[in-house]
């Protein structure tokens, strides 16, 4: 059954519910008015391991990229453990093309306050850490104001959830981050709160055992956290009606998921729809069709690292699936940006790769001097002074780094590997025209 | 035991060690920068990855992990299959060592780390031999980051090292990394200067020629060196040190690692304080006092005049003292009390004192907070003489008594008439008091630099430093180590060794005529063990580890 009406954005008018222009930020009182915090409430009254496993039976997945399932995720916290546990929630959405998590931070900021409580209440964590973008100052100042205002509503702190309805209390701070894409990496995340430079950790261990300060903690998506009070409230059987299941027998995307839609649309915008919706549809009936009456030619799946949909995969579906099916890396953001006919692919994959070399930690070698190297050549490329054997190098440079094939700690590389390999792939024609060809010298001996 | 199989061959462990640990445990070699046994794991190379099987729990069978995996930060599991000479892994060896070359230098013919660099070695080893590297390299400043330390960028791979020594060793935390990506550097907390009493070790750890130490920089081609293994003559640590010279100059020192002692690093002090051995002021002639003056000699009629001395002093029945220096080894101290006692014969002992022991301040442990007990910890010791304890224990093992301390025993010199002194400290050591106790008495001074009683010694003999004679010092911890001799005594110096050993010579001479043995540590202890019973100069004493005295790499070739 697709979805009848908004679900995360039921307070923000989007298209086709509602109109953008009447969007403004909903505080407290509205949003209690509107039925906020009351999935709080109920969450309270159930056991913390009833919540968990409707989360659990929700099959929820991780808005943030990976689409890891957020039930399962909190199960791995260590079990009968007393200490200290963090929540941290990754609010630094910085990937380019990405902005679904900042309209909720934008107009619906207890959207997400409340998410936190019912996660924080469901896996007995006390400290909650919102780690927000640098450059999200005017979110920042929002979110601010709304954990205040939970605070003075007893949400947060005082004696408990709910003013003491439950004796279990829960304490949320916000972090500005400094500007950095690879915070938005869990366990960048982690060293930056920390006040360290956000170099990714090494795992094992996983942070669900030594975390935050060293303390188990769960790391979730702005988005996954916000989809949590909507199935306290309507129900697991609700929610695995929104979305689609697997059609090639892996786990299902269920439930709805904002999809920020940028580049050359008639209507660039986020928009909320069901999970495994066609890019086509996507485009074609939220975001007006394409800009100028153009033909499509190619889609990045959801934010630059996820790699690009071809020309011939316009009909891709909007799920969980995508990378398996499409040859791209993954669903990431379900944030796709769509190019017209007159994108110059070469220049897309220079642009990407240059975002990538300013954005490596530079702790792994393949990464640090690899993403430098990719855009070095991609630039030469550009400005058609390669080789065609310089193609084969660069394909050979994007296949040797990234956390899949193990040689670098983090997925930095894996986006850079990915989006780079993909567009040679499916745009190589392209990549050919602009290469002079590679000569090989060839001697005759004489005798 | 758990059992592990790397590149072919079988291994055994125990406990959950790092794959590359049990593979260096066990004589092979996997390539590593970042990984450093003192310091935390970090796995940021990437060079040392592997390829890994792991049995499957439950049919037991072996199955590739798909991804490879660093050897330096993953445990061993037992029944696994390691290799990393499979078609990835060298792929893999091949594309980091191509990653790290494109922006560095290739200035090896005027980098001091030729010869040593791991980037030299691994390129050599497991590199492609040549770069597809086409494009401009980024450059990189070179900084001068503090007193003793240069960091040339420009050549650094960015392992982080040098940053977690200074984090986790010293505590101080001078060094990080700044900016992004493959601009990326090593550079100083803002404020600050790599100014702490271990900085020297940052050049020993690097692996490539990015941090190099000011004070050996463009003096020596390191394949000219020969590195003696040897014992700390300046403080009371014992640390193992290499002293590595050429044609009888010593070029720099560095540490040796030794776990049960300075582990892998020496403190700036005893790295930089060698420097008074080639002092233009050593001591290197014999000098008696002839009329009120001095005047050159040699050693043989030197010794005549301290013979005749003394068998005049002991006619006269006088009293004969001797201070033994803590800087000498033990089994000078040893041959120095022994000659004396010879020498004043049966009926008049000697008054045998230890030399002053300077003590600057007290031990600082490192890292700050940390026990000295504890498996990282590096102690810089306040006492700044290599062997107070080991001259006390054979002093003691040969009177039968303690030794007199330095200020009882100048207490106890009053009415002594003929007095013998080592010296053999780095700086000045003479202390008014003793100037003053000395006065109107006959001196006899061993000594290496000149002082206040280098002119008023009636016979001065130039001695030699512990570089340049063998012999066991005894540390803090009591612990009993033996080092050899890395260069020749200055021309016209003897070692404190040799000189008794001659007079010992000389003495048994007068009755059976052998000449003057040269004067060999190892001979003098096994001589203690038996005259003395001091038996923990055979079974104790421990001796360098085999292989760490490497001789120059420089063959000469006639043409």
């Amino acid at each position: 059954m697709p979805m009848t009406g908004p679900v995360l954005t039921r307070r923000i008018p989007t298209f086709p519910y509602g109109n953008p222009r009447d969007r403004r930020t909903v505080w407290y009182d509205d949003y209690v008015k509107s039925g906020g915090y009351e999935a709080l409430r109920r969450s309270i009254a159930l056991e913390p391991a009833a919540v968990v496993d409707m989360v659990k039976d929700s099959s929820l997945r991780g808005r943030g990229g990976a689409g890891f399932p957020c039930g399962l995720k909190w199960t791995f916290l260590p079990k009968n453990y007393e200490g200290q546990r963090y929540l941290a929630v990754n609010a630094d959405e910085s990937e380019p093309g990405t902005f679904k998590d900042r309209l909720i931070l934008d107009y619906d900021p207890h959207m997400l306050l409340e998410g936190i409580a019912i996660s924080c209440f469901a896996c007995r964590i006390q400290t909650a850490y919102i780690y927000i973008r640098g450059e999200y100052h005017h979110q920042a100042r929002i979110l601010e104001r709304a954990i205040a205002e939970a605070y003075g509503q007893g949400i947060f702190g005082g004696r408990g959830i709910l003013n003491g309805a439950c004796d279990f209390k829960v304490d949320c701070y916000l972090h500005r981050g400094a500007g950095a894409y690879i915070c938005g990496e869990e366990t960048g995340l982690l060293e930056s709160l920390e006040g360290k430079r956000g170099w990714p950790r090494i795992k094992p261990p996983f942070p669900a055992v030594k975390g935050l300060f060293g303390k188990p903690t769960i790391i979730n998506n702005v988005e996954t956290l916000c989809c949590v009070p909507f199935i306290i409230e309507h129900g697991v059987e609700w929610f695995k009606s929104l979305g689609c299941a697997s059609k090639i027998g892996g786990p299902p995307s269920f439930g709805t998921k904002l999809m920020g839609v940028s580049g050359h649309v008639q209507r660039p915008g986020v928009y909320e729809c069901d999970l495994g919706i066609p890019l086509r549809r996507l485009v074609e009936e939220y975001c007006g069709g394409m800009r100028g009456g153009k033909r499509y030619k190619a889609a990045i799946a959801g934010g630059v690292s996820m790699g690009v949909l071809g020309t011939d995969q316009f009909d891709a579906e909007m799920d969980f699936d995508i990378g398996r099916k499409y040859e791209v890396l993954g669903l990431g953001t379900a944030c796709p940006t769509i190019f017209d006919e007159d994108t110059d692919m070469v220049m897309v994959a220079r642009n990407i790769a240059r975002f990538f070399k300013n954005e490596s930690c530079g702790q792994c070698t393949p990464c640090r001097e690899g993403s430098g190297w990719m855009y070095k050549l991609l630039c030469r490329m550009e400005r058609g002074e390669a080789k065609l054997k310089d193609i084969d190098l660069l394909l050979e440079l994007a296949g040797s780094m990234g956390a899949m094939p193990g040689t670098t700690i983090c997925g930095l590389a894996d986006g850079n590997n990915w989006a780079v390999r993909t567009i040679v792939n499916k745009f190589r024609s392209e990549f050919e025209a602009r290469c002079s060809p590679s000569f090989v010298p060839v001697t005759v001996g004489v005798a | 035991m758990a059992r592990i199989t790397i590149n072919g061959k079988p291994c055994e462990f125990t406990g959950a060690p790092s794959i590359l640990e049990v593979a260096l445990a066990n004589g092979l070699e996997i390539p590593h920068y970042c990984w450093h046994e003192g310091l935390s794991v970090v796995a940021s190379c990437r060079i040392c990855l592997a390829e890994v099987w792991a049995p499957n729990p439950r049919s037991g069978e072996l199955e590739p992990i798909p991804r490879l995996l660093p050897t330096c930060q993953t445990p061993c599991g037992d029944g696994q299959v390691v290799r990393t000479d499979s078609p990835k892994a060298i792929a893999n060896q091949k594309a980091v060592m191509e990653y790290l070359l494109i922006n560095h230098p290739l200035d090896c013919p005027i980098c001091d780390q030729a010869g040593e660099c791991y980037l030299q070695d691994y390129s050599y080893e497991y590199g492609r031999g040549e770069s597809r590297f086409e494009e401009a390299k980024i450059k990189q400043p070179k900084k001068d980051v503090g007193p003793h330390i240069y960091l040339y960028s420009d050549r650094c791979i960015m392992c982080s090292r040098c940053v977690r020594f200074t984090r986790e060793v010293t505590g101080t935390a001078e060094l990080c990394v700044v900016g992004r990506g493959s601009s990326e550097q090593i550079d100083l907390f803002p404020g600050k200067a790599l100014d702490n009493e271990l900085s020297g070790n940052v050049a020993d750890i690097c692996p490539v020629g990015a941090l190099l130490d000011k004070d050996f920089l463009f003096t020596q081609r390191v394949w000219l060196l020969t590195k003696t293994p040897s014992i700390d003559g300046l403080t009371a640590s014992g640390d193992n040190i290499s002293i590595e010279h050429n044609q009888g100059r010593i070029y720099r020192v560095k540490p040796r690692r030794n776990l049960s002692v300075n582990k892998w690093w020496i403190s700036d002090e005893v790295r930089y304080g060698w420097k008074f051995i080639h002092s233009d002021q050593r001591l290197t002639e014999p000098r008696r006092l002839q009329y009120g003056e001095q005047v050159g000699t040699n050693f043989s009629a030197a010794y005549d005049e301290i013979d005749e001395r003394l068998a005049a002093a002991r006619e006269a029945g006088a009293k004969v003292a001797a201070l033994v220096s803590p800087m000498l080894s033990c089994e000078e101290a040893y041959l120095m009390a022994r000659w004396v006692r010879a020498a004043c014969g049966e009926q008049s002992r000697p008054i045998i004192g230890v030399g002053p022991v300077p003590v600057n301040g007290e031990d600082r442990t490192f890292p700050p907070g940390a026990s000295p007990a504890d498996r990282n910890a590096f102690t810089i010791r306040a006492e700044k003489a290599p062997n107070a304890r080991g001259v006390r224990r054979v002093l003691k093992g040969l009177n039968g008594t303690e030794a007199f301390e330095f200020a009882k025993w100048l207490e106890a010199i009053k009415d002594a008439e003929v007095v013998l002194l080592t010296g053999n400290y780095p700086s000045e050591w003479v202390t008014k008091d003793l100037a003053k106790a000395l006065s109107r008495k006959c001196i006899f001074l061993i000594d290496t630099l000149p002082n206040d009683l280098t002119g008023k010694a009636n016979v001065l003999l130039p001695g030699a430093t512990w570089a340049e004679k063998s012999g066991t010092f005894e540390n803090a911890n009591g612990l009993l180590q033996a080092f050899e001799q890395a260069i020749p005594p200055v021309e016209g110096s003897r070692s404190e060794g040799q000189i008794f050993a001659d007079l010992l010579a000389r003495r048994a001479a007068s009755t059976n005529g052998h000449g003057a043995p040269r004067y060999n540590a190892a001979a003098v202890r096994e001589e203690m063990a038996a005259s003395l019973g001091l038996m923990e100069f055979i079974r104790d004493v421990q001796a360098p580890a085999a292989g760490s005295f490497i001789e120059s790499d420089m063959e000469l070739v006639e043409l």
